[in-house]
């Protein structure tokens, strides 16, 4: 999707999520927008439920203690004996899954079966499906057609009872999904009032489903503007989970640049035909690595022709090329046309994850890892770090927004941050020096957290008497009395309520 | 080709002009050039009526997100003292990007065009001179002499003029002496704070401080919250004079050097200096005095001209107490000069002779100021090009830290990887012009410039030459990013340039290349 995430992840800081993620949280304090109109459960709505989630938020700031009590409620739905749907972000970070029956109060133990974060859907089945015996799972449907009317279901802020929304399809294209922050796939916008409390329910048409609610926007100059997650996006992971694992999206990783310009077609000798897109850059670790140069112009996918503004027909509709990858899996391959020094040549791309995207994904499930020497807290660097500290720093912006652009990832997979100090004696100097990247470690390069705690921990035999940390772009390296560090280690940990001195991953 | 207009930058414009004002002082006309001596003993004693004048300023700042634009004109006031030669002094401030300047006398209005003789904005200071023949204007006024510089606890005198005439005149007492920044970023030199509360009578806070009848300072910045004002002393005031007495302004040396405390007991055993005093140098930048005299980094900065550095960087100096070392280098010292600087080196200790210099602004990889003109810029078809510079940066606001384009952002603050390819300047293309030419292309922005029809870009004058080496009437625009290669047609651009350009656009300069 590669064209428009570089350039949303490039200026991170100035876009702003509006999500329903976000409002979800919030949930409790929210004011209701409007009264939804309330209808009495039939039985035709049997199969949507209430999602309560008891979660448990990780926080980064103190990243050895459990975490925070959070969550909240949204919506899910039978799609399939015992399976029930909803996005992601209802059940990210669970501690404790409960589903409610539409107008019966009593709580039914849940249990959490496939998450998919980078496409925000969720599937939950209950510790006992006996409640549901006889209830028909919602019949899937297609993509709606633009102005033809959905109604939106679910639980929303304003009342404990069933909720109906009605309104049209009003756009149908590509959207970052804010659950993860970067991934973007089909979306579809719709002007049924979708609040707080309905994410993760069924947009319906006729009898079928056409949509997961799943956020809106709000604010700025934008009313009443909800997003569903397609059937597409939906029928793609019920796929991808059938062998009992979910394997998340696979990615080109390239990025692209409209062919619209005379000089353009001109310098590269392209025949005419309005046709197709230029390769502007090719991730060195990505699936098109070694098969797409810088360059190249793209003239077909899977044999759908590529008109110059990178969009393809899927369908009867004009949707982006990536839509072709959107449907596939990892391991596949597809077939591409390409124009390389004046001549069309045909070649075939293997699908895989692109791995480092995954620094500027928001994260969940996951215990943050982190290593403390000296009161030292050093974290690898994600997005939760940077917005749980509020590092604006521009070296650790630097690496964070051009960790695939400029291929950072090579040399440095995990690069790690000096996030905060613990105060003590033997570091009362070195508070200033926080919101730094780890560049060495007595001489030795820190590639990613486990370097920094070998480096740090078992250092060499002839290492000297100082541990020599030095920083990105910080002329005075830091150094700590190696003596002095393991009489301060006990009383750090102790004053400060310290489990253990580091976590390097490995739990779930 | 259009030839772009010719704008003096200020550096070569004191020059000039101070040779202006040398030859004044041997002409016939120049009356209270002569009578000033005499009224210095004489005609009694000076006083806000007879030695400061109300300078009023119309200054106009470039615009530089549209370069090709001056942003709207503004409107300041100040007080000026002074000095022998009909000459004024003010701050830098006061009198950046000005249009129109003229010197207005408190007592009867008169008024008297003037222009900038001697600016450095790095220590805030002017000198202006009449334009036109004073025929006059000056009889009766009493120019002011520099008093020789006061110590915390001297009672100043702040001079001022009501709007009626009167003359005002308010004391003030030194509470500190500091080295501190007095207006571009990155600057300081001393200065001194004094408290007492100052009434504003005379629009921007440019005011000539007495002590017994002589300058001791210009007063620069006030907060009425603390009563406490913020005054360029009369050293510096001295040594802006005395460099520009033989017609060349060379401003105030830097020493070129970042570096570190060493408070920590660690860091000092570590680096050896257990029972001595001195900062650790971080970074050394290239082509300045410290470059040249051989420090390098992790050098443990001991002594300048046989003064001691402590550990948080101060010496300790006869006149004021403790004192930030930049003033060894920048108040005390003239470009030119010698210093002795001591190092300690892997145990050892180094003496080193620096020459003291100073790097112009133009001369850094991204100009860190800019004014009385905007950047340089070269638009071709509908493409924009810029050189980078700060004023550039700023221009996107209080945050334009995480606002502006972060590549950007970090070649201002890492510029050694561009200097070692061979770059003066860092050339971007900093927007898009819509127009035939650039169809297709109107997201990109922000990117810095690899090449252009294969010849490496150094600054905007290379990439106006490059311009003229289409093949086959196409240009190869090469950037580091994003989109990495764009072609664009010459005969469509030059299309542009001579029609769109000045006619939809109404750009009359399509490029300027100070």
């Amino acid at each position: 999707m590669v064209l428009h995430k570089m350039r949303i992840l490039s200026r991170f800081f100035t876009f702003v999520f509006l999500t329903a993620s976000a409002v979800f949280s919030s949930f409790w304090t929210e004011d209701a927008r409007g009264e939804p109109a309330v209808v009495e459960a039939s039985d035709r709505f049997a199969g949507i439920v209430q999602v309560e989630n008891a979660a448990i938020e990780p926080d980064y700031r103190t990243p050895w203690h459990g975490g925070v009590p959070g969550g909240g409620s949204g919506t899910g739905w039978l799609v399939g004996e015992n399976l029930f749907m909803t996005n992601a972000h209802v059940v990210s970070n669970a501690n404790r899954l409960i589903i409610r029956k539409v107008g019966n109060p009593e709580p039914l133990a849940a249990k959490l079966l496939h998450i998919a974060h980078d496409c925000d859907l969720a599937l939950l089945s209950l510790v006992d499906p006996t409640p549901f015996e006889g209830v028909a799972p919602l019949p899937l449907g297609g993509v709606p057609r633009l102005d033809t009317e959905v109604i939106a279901v679910g639980f929303p802020i304003g009342g404990d009872r069933l909720s109906v929304t009605r309104g049209v399809v009003s756009r149908i294209d590509f959207r970052t999904y804010s659950h993860s922050g970067v991934d973007q796939h089909l979306a579809i916008q719709i002007d049924a009032a979708i609040n707080p409390g309905n994410s993760g329910g069924p947009v319906i048409q006729g009898e079928s489903v056409v949509g997961v609610a799943f956020q809106g926007l709000s604010g700025g100059s934008t009313q009443n503007v909800g997003y569903m997650i397609p059937m597409p996006v939906v029928k793609r992971f019920l796929t991808d989970v059938e062998d009992g694992s979910y394997d998340h999206y696979v990615d080109l990783a390239i990025s692209t640049l409209p062919i619209q310009n005379p000089a353009q077609i001109k310098a590269l000798g392209l025949p005419g035909g309005e046709l197709g897109v230029m390769v502007t850059s090719v991730e060195g670790s990505g699936s098109s690595s070694g098969v797409l140069e810088v360059g190249d112009v793209l003239l077909e996918i899977e044999g759908s022709p590529v008109l110059s503004n990178g969009l393809i027909e899927v369908e009867g509709d004009l949707v982006n090329l990536n839509e072709i990858v959107e449907r596939r899996f990892a391991g596949d391959e597809v077939m591409v046309k390409v124009w390389r020094d004046r001549k069309e040549k045909e070649l075939t791309i293997t699908l895989k994850r692109f791995l480092p995207y995954l620094i500027m994904a928001k994260q969940y499930g996951k215990r943050p890892k982190y290593v403390i020497y000296a009161g030292l807290v050093f974290q690898p660097l994600d997005r939760q770090l940077i917005e749980a500290y509020g590092i604006d720093d521009e070296v650790v912006a630097y690496f964070f927004s051009n960790f695939t652009t400029d291929e950072i990832y090579r040399e440095r997979p995990e690069p790690v941050v000096l996030t905060s100090v613990l105060p003590d004696a033997v570091n009362t100097h070195l508070r200033e020096f926080t919101h730094n990247i780890v560049d060495e470690v007595d001489g030795r390069m820190i590639t990613c957290l486990d370097d920094l705690y070998h480096a740090l921990y078992h250092p060499d035999e002839k290492a000297g008497e100082f541990a020599e940390i030095k920083l990105v772009e910080e002329g005075r390296p830091l150094v700590l009395e190696r003596e002095r560090v393991k009489v301060a280690r006990e009383r750090i940990l102790r004053i400060y309520d310290v489990p253990e001195d580091h976590y390097l991953g490995g739990e779930g | 080709m259009i030839i772009p207009r010719v704008f003096f930058s200020f550096l070569l414009l004191p020059c000039l002009l101070t040779q202006v004002l040398a030859n004044q002082g041997t002409a016939a006309h120049e009356p209270s050039g002569t009578a000033a001596p005499s009224l210095d003993q004489g005609a009694g004693a000076p006083s806000p009526s007879t030695s400061i004048l109300r300078v009023n300023v119309s200054n106009q700042s470039s615009n530089f997100r549209l370069p090709w634009k001056r942003n709207q004109p503004s409107g300041k006031r100040g007080l000026g003292a002074l000095l022998k030669k009909n000459r004024v002094l003010v701050t830098a401030e006061l009198v950046a990007n000005a249009t129109y300047i003229d010197l207005e006398l408190p007592g009867s209005g008169r008024k008297l065009t003037a222009q900038v003789g001697i600016i450095d904005y790095e220590s805030n200071l002017a000198v202006l001179h009449p334009t036109d023949d004073p025929d006059g204007f000056f009889d009766g006024l009493i120019p002011l002499r520099l008093s020789d510089g006061c110590a915390v606890g001297d009672q100043l005198e702040v001079w001022q003029i009501e709007p009626n005439g009167t003359p005002v005149t308010t004391t003030v007492e030194i509470s500190q002496v500091e080295v501190g920044s007095c207006f571009v970023p990155g600057h300081f030199l001393l200065q001194y704070k004094a408290s007492g509360n100052v009434q504003y009578r005379s629009g921007t806070f440019t005011l000539p401080v007495i002590k017994d009848g002589k300058i001791c300072g210009v007063l620069f910045r006030y907060s009425s919250k603390n009563e406490v004002s913020t005054i360029l002393p009369s050293p510096i005031i001295q040594h802006f004079l005395t460099d520009a007495e033989d017609g060349f302004y060379d401003g105030f040396p830097n020493l070129g050097i970042e570096y570190a405390k060493t408070l920590d007991d660690q860091f000092r055993s570590y680096l050896g200096i257990d029972d001595e005093t001195g900062v650790y140098v971080s970074s050394v930048r290239p082509q300045t005095s410290a470059d040249t005299a051989g420090i390098e980094a992790g050098d443990v900065l001991l002594s300048i001209d046989g003064h001691a550095i402590d550990s948080r960087g101060n010496y300790d100096d006869p006149a004021y107490g403790l004192l930030n070392l930049s003033h060894l280098v920048r108040g005390n010292a003239q470009v030119g000069d010698e210093s002795k600087i001591v190092v300690l080196r892997n145990g050892a200790k180094k003496t080193l002779k620096a020459t003291l210099q100073r790097k112009a602004p133009e001369n850094y990889l991204v100009d860190p100021y800019i004014f009385d003109r905007g950047g340089n810029f070269l638009i071709m078809g509908g493409l924009l090009f810029q050189e980078l510079s700060r004023p550039y940066l700023e221009s996107f606001g209080s945050e334009w830290r995480s606002r502006a384009p972060f590549k950007l952002v970090y070649a201002m603050r890492h510029p050694e990887k561009y200097e070692e390819e061979g770059r003066r300047k860092v050339v971007f293309l900093a927007g898009i012009l819509p127009t035939r030419s650039v169809q297709g292309y109107e997201g990109i922005g922000g990117t810095i410039l690899k090449s252009v029809n294969g010849r490496p870009i150094r600054d905007i004058r290379d990439l106006d030459v490059a311009f003229n080496f289409p093949t086959d009437g196409v240009h190869e625009i090469q950037f580091e990013d994003f989109p990495k290669i764009i072609w664009l047609d010459d005969a469509l651009a030059q299309e542009d340039n001579f029609l769109h350009i000045p006619q939809r656009f109404r750009i009359q300069e399509r490029m300027r290349l100070d």
